[in-house]
C-alpha cells in the first residue's frame, strides 16, 4: 500500500499529487457520503427546533418513517394512506411516463440512426437538442398554457367538434404527464441513438436476406444490442421522473400531488426537517433499489447507464 | 421511362416511420412555437388565439423585472461559481480514475457516478443539512458562509454537475496517448511541466466544453437550488414562484430569448465544427504531400456563414422591434373598440330579451349588482375571465385587459356564470331561474363597457 503511494506520488509530483488527493477526497467524502450520512442521521432524530439540535432532546427516533406508514408516531392501527398513496402514485406514474418515453423513442432513434442521412440526419440530432436548453420551467409553463381551459387544445378539439365542453387537462393530469415525458426525453433518446447507431447495418441487411420480417429484425438483432442504451435511458428518465419537483409544481392538479411535493412541503411549510429527510431517504433507497434492479434484470454494468 | 411508383409493404411502413417522426418533432417544438407566438401576443393573458396585436411590449416588461433581473445575476454569479469549483474536481475525478488499483476502480467509479443517478432533492436537503451540522459544529455563526445560499447552491450544484464534467473528461483522456508523456518525462521534463505542457493542452477542448456544461447545467437547476438558496433567489426560483403564482407572456419572452440564443449557440458551433473538420482534412492533405503550405485561416467572425447568422439575427431583432412598436397602440385601440361594440351588441340584444321577458326585475337588480362589482374589482374580474374562458371564446379579450390577476380562474365564477354562455344555453331560459341569469349576463357586459370607457 505504501508502494503504492510512493509510486503515487513519484509519477505526478508532488503539487498534483496533493491537488488530486485533496479535490477528490473533498468531492467523494464532503459533498457526496458525509452529507448522505448526515441527512440519514438526521432522519433518525426526533423534530426539535435547530438550536436544541445536538442535545439531549435531539434522541435517535423512527417516528418519521413509522408516520410515513402509519400517519402517527405511535398507533400503528390505521396505514398513512395520503402520503403512501401519494408515494405510489408517484412511481407508478415514473414507470408509466418511462415507457412513453420509451415507446416514442425507440421508433425516433432508429430512425435517425439507420434511415436519415447526412445533413438531414445532422440537422435533427441537433434540432434534438434545442428544446432542452430552454428551461425545465419554462417548459413546464408551455405545457401550461397549451392544456389550459383556452388553450390551443381544448380549442382545437372544439373546433373539431371532439368535445362540446374544454377538458380539464391539468385537473386530470393528463398535463402533468405529457409534461413530464416531455421534460426528459433526451435522456431516454440518445442513449438509445448511441445504441442503435454502433450496429453494424449488414446485420440487419444479413436478416433480411435470410428472410426475417421487420419485428423480428428489431426483437432478434436491434434490441439486444441496443440494451445497454435501453437500460441507460430507462433509469435515467425513471429516476429524474420520481425526483422532478418543477413539473408537478407547475401542471399538478389541485388534488394530485408528487411524492418530492410532500417532502418540499415538510421543508418550507410544515418546517419539520426531519420528516423531510426521512421521506427524501425513502426517496434515495427506492432509486437505488430501482437501478439494482434494472442492472440486475438486464444485466448491465453501471458504466453503461450513468454515460 | 420512369418507374412506376408501386405501393409495397415496405414504403408504407416508410411512409408511417416518416410521420412518426415528422410528428415527434411537433411534439418536440410545439411548445416552443406556442411560447414564441405568446411572447408577441397583446393579450394579457399567454395564449396564441385570438391574437390581438403584435407587441414587444412584454419584453420590456421582463427588462424592467427588477427581481428577475437580481435572479438573473445571482444565477450566473452561481453558474461561474459551479464552473470553477466542478471542473477541477471533475478533471480530477478522471486523472484519479486512471490512477486508483484495478480492484478498487468499480467501487470508486460507482460513487463519484452515484450523484448523477441521486434525485436532485436529495443532493439540496443533505448538503443543506450536512454544511449546517459543519457550522454548528464550528459553532459559526448564523450569517456565516456555512448558512450561506450562494455558498450552499455552489456546492450542492457541484456535487452532481462535477460527475457530469467528469465524463466529459474520460472520454477524451480514452483517446490520449500515454507514450506522449513518457517522452517528455524522458526528455528531462518535470512532473509539473508534463501536466501543464503536454496533458493539459490536449484536454483544453473537453475543458470547454465541460465549463459549458457545467454552467448550462447550473444555469437550469430548480431540484437543488430550491433547498440550498435558502433566502436569496436565483433565476430558475423566481420562475418558479412566478409560474405558480399567475401566468403573464413577460415568461414566454424570456423563452423567446433563450431559444434565440440557444438557435445562434448551435449556428455558431456548427460553424466552429466545420472549420475544425476543414482544418483536419487540410492537415491530411499536407501530410499527404498534396499541399505545400496551409492556405490562411479566415478570421471566425468573417466566415460567410457567420456573417449570415449575424445579418439574419440583426434583421429579426429590428423587424420585430418595429413591428412591434409601431401602431400597437393603434392596433389596440381598434381591438378595444371591437370588443366594446360586440358586448354592447350582446348587451342590446339580451336587454331585448329581457324586455320582452320580464323587464323591470332584471333591470333593478343589474343595478344593484354593478355597484357590488365595482367595490369587488379584482374578484369581479376573475369571475368574468372564468365565464368568457370557457364558453364564449371571441369575447374572453375583454376580460383581460384588467389584468394579470385575472389568470387564475375562480372555481365560483365558473360555476355560476360558465353554463350562460355555453353554446347548448344561449336561447334565453324561461324557468323561473331566468331572471337571476340574466343579471349576471348583464352585469358582465356592463363590466366590460366601464372597463373600455375608463382607458
Amino acid at each position: 500500500m505504501f508502494a503504492y503511494w510512493q509510486n503515487f506520488f513519484r509519477k505526478h509530483g508532488a503539487a498534483l499529487s496533493v491537488f488530486l488527493l485533496a479535490s477528490v477526497g473533498f468531492w467523494i467524502f464532503m459533498m457526496i457520503l458525509l452529507p448522505q450520512a448526515f441527512m440519514l442521521d438526521f432522519s433518525l432524530r426526533a423534530n426539535v427546533p435547530p438550536p436544541k439540535w445536538g442535545s439531549d432532546a435531539h434522541h435517535y427516533t423512527a417516528e418519521h418513517y413509522r408516520y410515513m406508514l402509519y400517519g402517527s408516531a405511535q398507533s400503528v392501527d390505521s396505514y398513512n394512506f395520503v402520503d403512501l398513496s401519494v408515494f405510489a402514485r408517484t412511481i407508478v406514474a415514473a414507470i408509466f411516463v418511462t415507457l412513453i418515453d420509451l415507446a416514442l423513442c425507440y421508433p425516433v432513434a432508429y430512425y435517425l440512426a439507420h434511415a436519415a442521412t447526412g445533413g438531414w440526419r445532422r440537422l435533427m440530432v441537433l434540432s434534438l437538442i434545442v428544446p432542452f436548453w430552454v428551461n425545465e420551467l419554462l417548459r413546464a409553463f408551455a405545457f401550461k398554457i397549451m392544456f389550459g381551459g383556452n388553450g390551443i387544445i381544448n380549442n382545437a378539439l372544439l373546433w373539431l367538434g371532439v368535445i362540446d365542453q374544454p377538458y380539464d387537462f391539468i385537473r386530470n393530469s393528463v398535463a402533468l404527464y405529457s409534461g413530464l415525458s416531455y421534460a426528459y426525453i433526451l435522456l431516454m433518446i440518445f442513449p438509445i441513438y448511441n445504441a442503435v447507431e454502433s450496429l453494424d447495418r449488414n446485420q440487419i441487411e444479413a436478416a433480411r436476406d435470410l428472410g426475417s420480417p421487420w419485428w423480428r429484425i428489431h426483437k432478434r438483432v436491434v434490441i439486444p444490442h441496443a440494451k445497454p442504451g435501453i437500460t441507460s435511458g430507462c433509469t435515467m428518465v425513471f429516476m429524474l421522473t420520481a425526483g422532478a419537483l418543477a413539473a408537478p409544481q407547475i401542471l399538478g392538479g389541485p388534488s394530485s400531488l408528487w411524492f418530492t411535493q410532500i417532502i418540499y412541503q415538510a421543508f418550507n411549510q410544515a418546517g419539520n426537517w426531519a420528516r423531510g429527510s426521512a421521506y427524501a431517504i425513502i426517496l434515495l433507497v427506492v432509486c437505488i433499489l430501482f437501478v439494482l434492479l434494472m442492472m440486475r434484470v438486464f444485466k448491465v454494468k453501471l458504466g453503461e447507464i450513468a454515460r | 421511362m420512369t418507374p412506376r411508383f408501386i405501393l409495397t409493404a415496405e414504403r408504407v411502413r416508410n411512409g408511417f416511420a416518416a410521420l412518426f417522426v415528422l410528428g415527434f418533432f411537433a411534439y418536440l417544438f410545439g411548445p416552443l412555437i406556442i411560447m414564441g407566438v405568446t411572447a408577441f401576443n397583446s393579450s394579457a393573458f399567454p395564449r396564441m388565439s385570438p391574437f390581438e396585436c403584435f407587441t414587444v411590449e412584454w419584453f420590456d416588461v421582463l427588462a424592467n423585472d427588477a427581481k428577475l433581473v437580481e435572479g438573473l445575476r445571482n444565477s450566473l454569479f452561481i453558474g461561474v461559481g459551479v464552473v470553477l469549483l466542478a471542473v477541477p474536481l471533475g478533471l480530477s475525478g478522471a486523472l484519479m480514475l486512471t490512477q486508483v488499483k484495478e480492484r478498487v476502480r468499480p467501487w470508486y467509479y460507482t460513487i463519484v457516478i452515484s450523484p448523477i443517478l441521486v434525485p436532485g432533492v436529495v443532493l439540496g436537503i443533505s448538503t443543506l443539512l450536512f454544511w449546517d451540522r459543519i457550522g454548528t459544529m464550528f459553532g459559526a455563526s448564523r450569517d456565516s458562509i456555512f448558512y450561506d445560499g450562494f455558498f450552499l447552491t455552489i456546492i450542492g450544484q457541484a456535487t452532481f454537475i462535477s460527475a457530469y464534467t467528469m465524463l466529459v473528461f474520460i472520454s477524451r483522456l480514452q483517446r490520449f496517448d500515454v507514450s506522449q508523456e513518457e517522452a517528455a518525462l524522458d526528455l528531462g521534463a518535470t512532473h509539473v511541466q508534463t501536466f501543464r505542457k503536454i496533458l493539459l493542452p490536449f484536454l483544453k477542448p473537453a475543458i470547454l466544453s465541460a465549463a459549458v456544461l457545467a454552467f448550462l447545467a447550473s444555469f437550469e437547476n430548480y431540484n437543488t437550488t430550491v433547498f440550498t438558496i435558502v433566502s436569496e433567489s436565483t433565476l430558475t426560483t423566481f420562475l418558479a414562484g412566478k409560474v405558480r403564482h399567475g401566468i403573464n407572456p413577460s415568461i414566454s419572452a424570456l423563452a423567446v430569448i433563450i431559444v434565440v440564443i440557444t438557435l445562434l449557440g448551435a449556428a455558431l458551433h456548427e460553424v466552429l465544427k466545420r472549420r475544425e473538420a476543414a482544418a483536419e482534412k487540410e492537415t491530411a492533405r499536407i501530410a499527404a504531400g498534396e499541399l505545400a503550405r496551409r492556405r490562411r485561416v479566415k478570421p471566425f467572425a468573417l466566415e460567410p456563414a457567420v456573417l449570415l447568422i449575424a445579418l439574419v439575427f440583426v434583421a429579426g431583432l429590428g423587424s420585430a422591434y418595429f413591428a412591434g412598436t409601431i401602431g400597437v397602440e393603434e392596433c389596440k385601440a381598434q381591438v378595444k373598440a371591437e370588443k366594446i361594440r360586440q358586448a354592447q351588441e350582446r348587451t342590446r340584444q339580451r336587454e331585448a330579451k329581457a324586455m320582452f321577458q320580464n323587464a323591470p326585475a332584471a333591470s333593478e337588480a343589474a343595478g344593484q349588482q354593478i355597484q357590488s362589482t365595482d367595490k369587488s374589482e379584482r374578484a369581479g374580474v376573475s369571475q368574468f375571465q372564468g365565464i368568457f374562458d370557457v364558453g364564449n371564446l371571441k369575447d374572453q379579450a375583454g376580460a383581460d385587459d384588467g389584468g394579470d390577476g385575472a389568470a387564475q380562474q375562480s372555481p365560483l365564477g365558473t360555476e355560476n356564470f360558465n353554463p350562460i354562455f355555453a353554446p347548448q344555453n344561449l336561447s334565453p331560459p324561461i324557468d323561473s331561474s331566468g331572471d337571476n341569469r340574466n343579471d349576471n349576463r348583464s352585469d358582465g357586459d356592463n363590466r366590460n363597457d366601464n372597463r373600455g370607457g375608463d382607458q
